[in-house]
């Protein structure tokens, strides 16, 4: 029942929109036979200047309705996280408890040199700084007011904050925490697109930091700026585009086998609940092309968008890892505490679908693949975030390991840091 | 959303979204009451506003006072009085207070409507702006929605305004600033008028 009010109130609203001038007519009509929602996305207009669902702009009849859902305004209660805590699934010897909670919206997070955790944000605009105070997690909003501020990394004692279009430095920022200041833009040449202009950092050996640039659409011929991913140097703000064809990613990893970036990307939407596959790929040298938005999955030609191109023409994936999940944060686990064949694996963040009328991901899942990408294979390694087809306990949007070899997951729905460690019996 | 807009998320499908159903808090009235002393200041006692230009909380669903606290404590919108009186808050104040305003008795419009033809307006308008859409058949609002119905008049002038412009900020701006952008000043008057008398 909510799901149909949902949706008939989202067809009202779109035909709002699609009736403009006459309104008065568009509300005699029940909403079943409203049209559906579309937007012109190839316009510098929308990209610069979207509406707030931008993301219903291809909607179709068989996914009528469907939106991203929104979490309770302030999290989880502590009562709450206990009791989800019981229905989360983990592998034997595997253990979850709850190591920071009011950490609203969290996303990506970094470690300070000196214990310091560093969590990004969504909408909210907050950067927080999660300290240990006798024993006690106290979480502090350093930093407010940001555009989307979801990735972040901590190099030579200096936080990085990536808000849409601007790469923030705070010098020596653990001893500031109380008085960040605006901080340095070191790189700027971004667009200030708001869909899919959140990003995160992932740095190499150089210190530069991989950043996705997600197209500013569902799904259409990409600004020039945009559907990349870029390698950008913090220090002189140099850059250069590391891989092409990249839709909206918001994680990756350099696997410490090879040096090389791998990183999760979210599909396209409003194709069906099955397809596309969202995918874990990896870059092999610079400039690779991996198919957006001419081909998903590495074998699904867009029906719009292929326009003659084949799909043979593009790197395909490592894995697809299922349609809708939508993986975010992902890490190699280079650890010592969980047991010897975890060495290596991937844990990728699955943030859960809306896009799907029965909700899929919502929970983390360990990738095994060569150091060259061959043999991959997935394995579920914690769920229970899913309640029924369309309900959400919490949303992982990113894993980041523990001195200990243990790993934290950050919750953006409950709005909570979970720690995940291993003892053997 | 949010802020440019960079809220992408605070659009009006933000407060559908939230339809999809969120656990239900056990939140504490009492504290919430306790904690609300401050707000009585200007929100009037038992959250009916007696106040220019300040809205009446009284009855507003429980998300929608927790989201623009959220949202004023984050500084995604932006009101000079709020903020300082927000920062402090914690996330169980705002669940508390949510549950107190939630609680109380929605404002009754006290004096009969003294310009029907004008309420009759505003009903037309509101019909063709499809605002109960969203805020409901009777303007009580739900979930992330505010309730409109009896709220003070000159304030749902000032809203209306501040959507039409631009100025308001922290949730629901997508579809409100789309409903709000085309309004003309008469239909803003009217529909004041009438959603203020319901």
């Amino acid at each position: 029942m909510k799901s149909k009010f949902n949706r008939s109130v989202l067809a009202l609203a779109a035909v709002a929109v699609v009736a403009g001038a006459s309104l008065a007519n568009a509300q005699q009509q029940p909403p079943q036979n409203k049209s559906l929602k579309h937007y012109e996305s190839g316009t510098k207009d929308f990209w610069t200047h979207p509406p707030d669902d931008w993301f219903l702009g291809d909607e179709t009849e068989a996914q009528k309705g469907l939106a991203p859902p929104s979490g309770p305004p302030t999290g989880s209660s502590d009562a709450e996280l206990a009791s989800l805590l019981k229905k989360i699934k983990l592998p034997p010897g595997f253990k979850i408890e709850v190591y920071a909670s009011n950490v609203l919206a969290a996303r990506q997070m970094a470690w300070g040199d000196k214990g310091t955790l560093f969590v990004g944000s969504f909408g909210l605009g907050n950067v927080y700084a999660i300290t240990d105070k006798d024993g006690k997690k106290e979480v502090k909003t350093i930093l407010k007011g940001l555009n989307m501020p979801t990735g972040l990394a901590f190099r030579n004692g200096a936080l990085y904050v990536i808000a849409v279009d601007k790469l923030i430095k705070y010098d020596n920022a653990e001893a500031n925490l109380d008085k960040l200041g605006d901080g340095k833009v070191v790189y700027d040449d971004m667009p200030s697109y708001a869909a899919h202009g959140w990003k995160y950092l992932a740095a190499d050996k150089d210190g530069w930091f991989y950043v996705p640039f997600g197209p500013p659409f569902n799904i259409g011929v990409p600004p020039t700026s945009v559907s990349q991913i870029r390698r950008v140097d913090p220090q002189t703000g140099n850059a250069e585009i590391w891989a092409l064809g990249v839709r909206n990613s918001v994680g990756g990893d350099v696997d410490p086998r090879s040096g090389k970036y791998w990183f999760t990307e979210n599909a396209r939407d409003w194709i069906s609940d099955d397809l596309p596959s969202d995918k874990l790929n990896m870059i092999s040298k610079m400039g690779e092309h991996f198919g957006y938005p001419y081909c998903h999955q590495g074998d699904l030609p867009d029906p719009k968008f292929a326009m003659g191109h084949k799909c043979s023409e593009f790197t395909p994936p490592v894995l697809n890892l299922g349609a809708h999940v939508a993986p975010l944060g992902m890490k190699f686990y280079t650890g010592e505490q969980f047991p010897a064949d975890y060495k290596n694996s991937i844990l990728i963040a699955e943030h859960g679908s809306w896009n799907r009328h029965k909700y899929q991901g919502g929970r983390i899942v360990r990738v095994t693949a060569g150091p060259d990408g061959k043999n991959a294979k997935q394995e579920v390694f914690a769920s229970g975030w899913i309640e029924g087809d369309q309900g959400y306990l919490g949303r992982p949007a990113d894993i980041i390991l523990a001195k200990d070899g243990s790993i934290l997951v950050a919750d953006d729905w409950a709005g909570a840091i979970y720690r995940i460690s291993y003892s053997k019996k | 959303m949010i802020r440019l807009r960079s809220s992408i998320i605070a659009f009006c499908g933000l407060a559908l979204a939230a339809l999809a159903g969120a656990p239900a808090e056990a939140a504490d009235v009492a504290a919430g009451k306790q904690k609300a002393e401050i707000c009585a200041g200007c929100h009037g006692d038992n959250g009916i506003s007696q106040t220019e230009n300040i809205p009446s909380l009284a009855g507003q669903p429980d998300q929608f006072i927790q989201w623009q606290l959220v949202y004023f404590r984050a500084g995604a919108r932006k009101n000079e009085q709020m903020q300082p009186i927000v920062e402090p808050i914690n996330n169980e104040d705002i669940r508390n207070l949510g549950a107190y305003f939630a609680s109380l008795a929605p404002p009754k419009p006290s004096q009969p409507d003294d310009d029907p033809d004008l309420s009759k307006k505003g009903a037309e308008a509101a019909a063709g702006r499809r605002c109960a859409s969203c805020h409901t058949d009777n303007f009580a609002g739900t979930k992330a929605v505010a309730r409109i119905a009896g709220q003070r008049e000159e304030y749902l002038v000032k809203a209306l305004h501040d959507y039409k412009s631009g100025m308001r900020s922290g949730g629901g701006q997508a579809a409100m600033a789309e409903v709000a952008y085309p309004l003309s000043e008469e239909e803003i008057t009217a529909l004041a008028h009438y959603l203020a008398h319901l």
